[in-house]
């Protein structure tokens, strides 16, 4: 195994801001004095990342991950704790460094917006040093893989969401950085966009063996794209691992399916502790603890006409979508 | 000659950018003519009740006009338009889109300062100069060799002034993005259409010595019309070097302020 | 009737809510004010110091300073930001949201001129009142001229913003109709007062500003307050102002209707 690209020790970022009421009076008020609170947005942590990896970085709205990024492409300095990328501190902000890497926001826009993206491009190459005809040849490249030839002679205040990210993801590829940070790079595009964004996303990694993170708000896109998951909840890193490993983790439980022979059966005959997710006509749905899991099991098999029984993890989504509501315990 | 090319590349794309609306070229000349019409107008008014203010008659102010059209030409050629990217209304500081200003692996001012350029100040220029030349065959006394190299000098320090100030009032947008600093300097900068001579003592101060926009077209004019006291010319070099080095400083540590506060 | 009561109470809430986000960035509007008092301040300080301890056309320092302080306060209160938003909202299809309210747009506008004059107010008030201690600005208030003064300030708010509202929705038909607001503008710096009293203007400016609308917008209120007008000029200057304020009402409600009726046939 090679050096890793990406090393990150107890890395924290504490903002301050100003604190707000609504109400004319509080508005009135906050004309004489302000109150500020500290927001400890990433807390001691600690991960490193391999060349050649694509690593998802998930959890709720505020969680941490953006900021993250931002300190490791440099455009934070951490409150405490060290990064190192491709061997760089990032906050120093190199030219060497800033040369390697590429970041690529879905909610904001490195495009001009009245001119083609070709334009955007050229000013681009000039400014990474990309020899014209290499630059030539990449956005070649990449416009046959992303299927956008007909785009690059519009003006990009023409250009759909879709067909705008495409071109982001074009102007981020250009100078070929070998660390590539994706901040939400599907948000809001449709379904079938979001697809070919993954494709061409795990095609270029693939080809290129660049270091990839990437934070996303939709599943599907860590779990098309990235074996392995960070997840960061209040700032902490709860989980890095294998995706599938999260759920195991994370869900302290399971999910038993049971097909009955007779639609009619007594819930009231269950042990405590167990959750009816769905029952109807016979088909019956419960979530119990992972310790439990065997010995409910054992007790339908015994007081249950059952036909058939599947013992499941339950889905990742809902795994999430229960860490975020709930946090870990 | 590599910041060179990145200058041609800016300006080129800027100049598609602003050709992509034909029609700005006529507002902008509407505005440009406007503008130089009131303050022709507004002289005229003044000095047609007296001769003079503390020694200031209608072709030196006059002179004093075209210098100020001329300033704010250059400034609204790309000075203006890169900062004003960058700190003023939706300006990238406020919308975030600063972040990839900093991930290019470029020195973050000169970027910020030369990024966008906008053609049609040069329509301020030739009126600017119009107005210079005409007061100049207007002035009492005859323009000498000495006289020019003087007024070019000074002309410099007036621009170098002019950018730091630009500058130090956009890297202040870094501590508190929610501020239009540069507005302020627009404000101020106005005040600079006429002689400082014709404002109160306090003011006077203030121009001079807090924000010297003064200088920056009152010694040009007196340079031009041969009123320079004297040390003045030196004066003004140092001061400018001294204001661009510090903006300079305001802006790296601003900088370093945006980095560990933004979110 | 209930329904119009409703409309009050929406737009009282308008105002309310207005003022309470205007407020959040008084930073911002504190500065537009500065921007707008800027040119008048240039001005006060070379006419102050043109006249020095003698007198410009008949007017002393003092005179001079206190026509501009009040010059600057009328200036802030007949404003109106309106001509602008109204223009900028129907160029760029957010003109949409307003007709979508079950609240006349007429509301909208109100709203923010409203608390836009009180958030400017507690900007303009304090400076004017530094401003009129060192220029040493000299009042001597008549009780005719100041309850001629409230009518004239309330007309002239009224044809500043009708006058610019419908400019501004000439912008149904035209994309860059706020090129003409920037003439409009330039116009009220030279004729309404504020480049000099209209006193101080030569002939044929003077001429000009007396009849055309610009001075009825802004410095006629300021002339009758600090006393430089006769009771003949007052009369014609009223009926002038009022005059103009009919033209631009109608105006306005033909611009309005011919708008709306373009606006909804071929879409936002």
């Amino acid at each position: 195994m090679s050096e890793p690209h990406i090393v990150v020790r107890d890395l924290s970022k504490t903002y301050r801001v100003p604190e707000r009421e609504a109400g004319l009076l509080a508005s009135l008020r906050g004309l004489f004095q302000r109150s500020y609170r500290d927001v400890e947005a990433v807390r001691g942590v600690t991960f490193d990342v391999a060349p050649g990896e694509m690593v998802g970085f998930i959890g709720p709205n505020g969680a941490g991950k953006t900021t993250t990024l931002k300190m490791l492409s440099g455009l934070l300095y951490p409150t405490a704790g060290e990064a190192c990328v491709l061997g760089f501190s990032p906050w120093e902000r190199r030219p060497d460094y800033l040369r390697q890497i590429s970041m690529v926001m879905g909610n904001k826009s490195q495009m001009l917006w009245d001119i083609p993206p070709l334009d955007t491009f050229r000013v681009l190459g000039e400014i990474y040093h990309v020899p014209s005809a290499q630059a030539q040849r990449t956005v070649d490249e990449l416009v046959a893989l992303l299927e956008m030839e007909d785009l690059l002679t519009k003006p990009v205040r023409n250009l759909s969401l879709g067909e705008r990210m495409k071109c982001e993801l074009v102007a981020g590829l250009l100078h070929r950085p070998q660390v590539l940070f994706l901040d939400e790079p599907t948000l809001g595009l449709d379904v079938s966009m979001q697809g070919r964004l993954r494709r061409f996303l795990a095609e270029y990694n693939r080809q290129r063996d660049v270091t990839v993170i990437l934070t996303s708000h939709y599943m599907a896109d860590v779990v098309a794209l990235c074996p392995r998951v960070i997840l960061i909840h209040h700032g902490q890193l709860l989980y890095d691992g294998e995706l599938q490993g999260l759920a195991q983790r994370l869900a302290p439980f399971k999910l038993i399916r049971v097909a009955l022979r007779r639609p009619e059966w007594d819930p009231e005959g269950l042990p405590p502790g167990v959750d009816i997710v769905e029952s109807e006509n016979g088909r019956v749905t419960l979530r119990v603890g992972r310790a439990q899991a065997p010995a409910l099991t054992a007790h339908l098999l015994n007081t249950l006409p059952v036909a058939d029984l599947a013992v499941e993890d339950p889905p990742i989504e809902a795994v999430i979508d229960q860490v975020y509501q709930e946090g870990v315990s | 000659m590599y910041h060179l090319r990145l200058v041609g590349q800016f300006a080129r794309a800027s100049v598609q950018n602003e050709l992509a609306y034909r029609a700005n070229f006529w507002i902008s000349l509407l505005h440009s003519s406007l503008g130089l019409i009131t303050g022709v107008l507004g002289l005229v008014v003044v000095f047609g009740q007296v001769e003079t203010i503390r020694g200031w008659d209608l072709p030196s102010t006059l002179a004093l006009l075209g210098v100020y059209q001329i300033l704010a030409a250059l400034r609204g050629l790309f000075i203006g338009p890169s900062l004003e990217a960058l700190a003023g209304m939706d300006g990238e500081i406020w919308t975030g889109n600063f972040d990839f200003t900093l991930l290019r692996p470029v020195d973050a001012q000169f970027l910020a300062s030369v990024r966008h350029w906008r053609p049609f100040a040069l329509i301020d220029l030739v009126l600017g100069l119009g107005v210079l030349v005409a007061a100049v065959y207007q002035l009492a006394t005859a323009l000498s060799p000495l006289r020019l190299v003087a007024f070019l000098l000074t002309s410099l320090a007036a621009v170098t002034i002019l950018y730091a100030l630009q500058l130090a009032f956009s890297a202040l947008t870094l501590w508190n993005p929610g501020f239009l600093f540069t507005w302020v300097l627009d404000g101020l900068f106005n005040m600079a259409r006429y002689p400082v001579g014709l404002y109160p003592g306090w003011l006077r101060i203030v121009l001079t010595w807090l924000v010297p926009v003064g200088i920056m077209t009152t010694v040009p004019a007196q340079a031009l019309t041969g009123t320079l006291p004297p040390g003045t010319l030196a004066g003004s070099l140092g001061a400018a070097l001294v204001l661009l080095l510090a903006a300079s400083a305001l802006f790296r540590f601003g900088l370093r302020r945006y980095a560990s506060a933004s979110s | 009737m209930s329904g119009a009561s409703a409309n009050l109470r929406g737009g009282w809430a308008l105002v309310k809510a207005t003022w309470a986000s205007w407020m959040e960035h008084r930073g911002f509007f504190y500065l537009v004010a500065f921007s707008w008092m800027i040119p008048l301040l240039i001005y006060m300080f070379i006419w102050s110091t043109a006249a020095g301890e003698g007198t410009v056309g008949g007017l002393t320092r003092g005179d001079l300073a206190s026509y501009y302080v009040v010059l600057i306060l009328v200036n802030q209160l007949t404003f109106s930001t309106n001509n602008w938003t109204v223009g900028d909202a129907i160029r760029y299809g957010r003109f949409n949201f307003l007709l979508l309210r079950p609240l006349s747009p007429v509301y909208d506008a109100l709203a923010s001129e409203v608390a836009v004059k009180v958030v400017f107010m507690t900007f303009a008030l304090p400076l004017a009142a530094i401003l009129a201690l060192l220029l040493r600005a000299r009042f001597d208030l008549s009780l005719a001229n100041s309850l001629a003064f409230l009518p004239a300030l309330l007309l002239a708010w009224a044809l500043r913003w009708l006058w610019g509202y419908w400019l501004a929705l000439l912008s149904f038909w035209a994309t860059r109709a706020d090129a003409l607001l920037s003439l409009q503008e330039s116009l009220i710096f030279l004729l309404a007062g504020q480049v000099a009293p209209v006193v101080l203007l030569p002939g044929p400016m003077q001429a000009a500003a007396t009849i055309l609308p610009f001075r009825y917008m802004v410095s006629f209120p300021v002339e009758i307050l600090t006393g430089q007008l006769s009771s003949s000029d007052l009369g014609i200057g009223f009926a002038l102002q009022v005059g103009w304020l009919f033209v631009a009402l109608a105006l306005f409600v033909v611009l309005w209707r011919a708008g709306l009726r373009r606006y909804s046939a071929v879409g936002g």
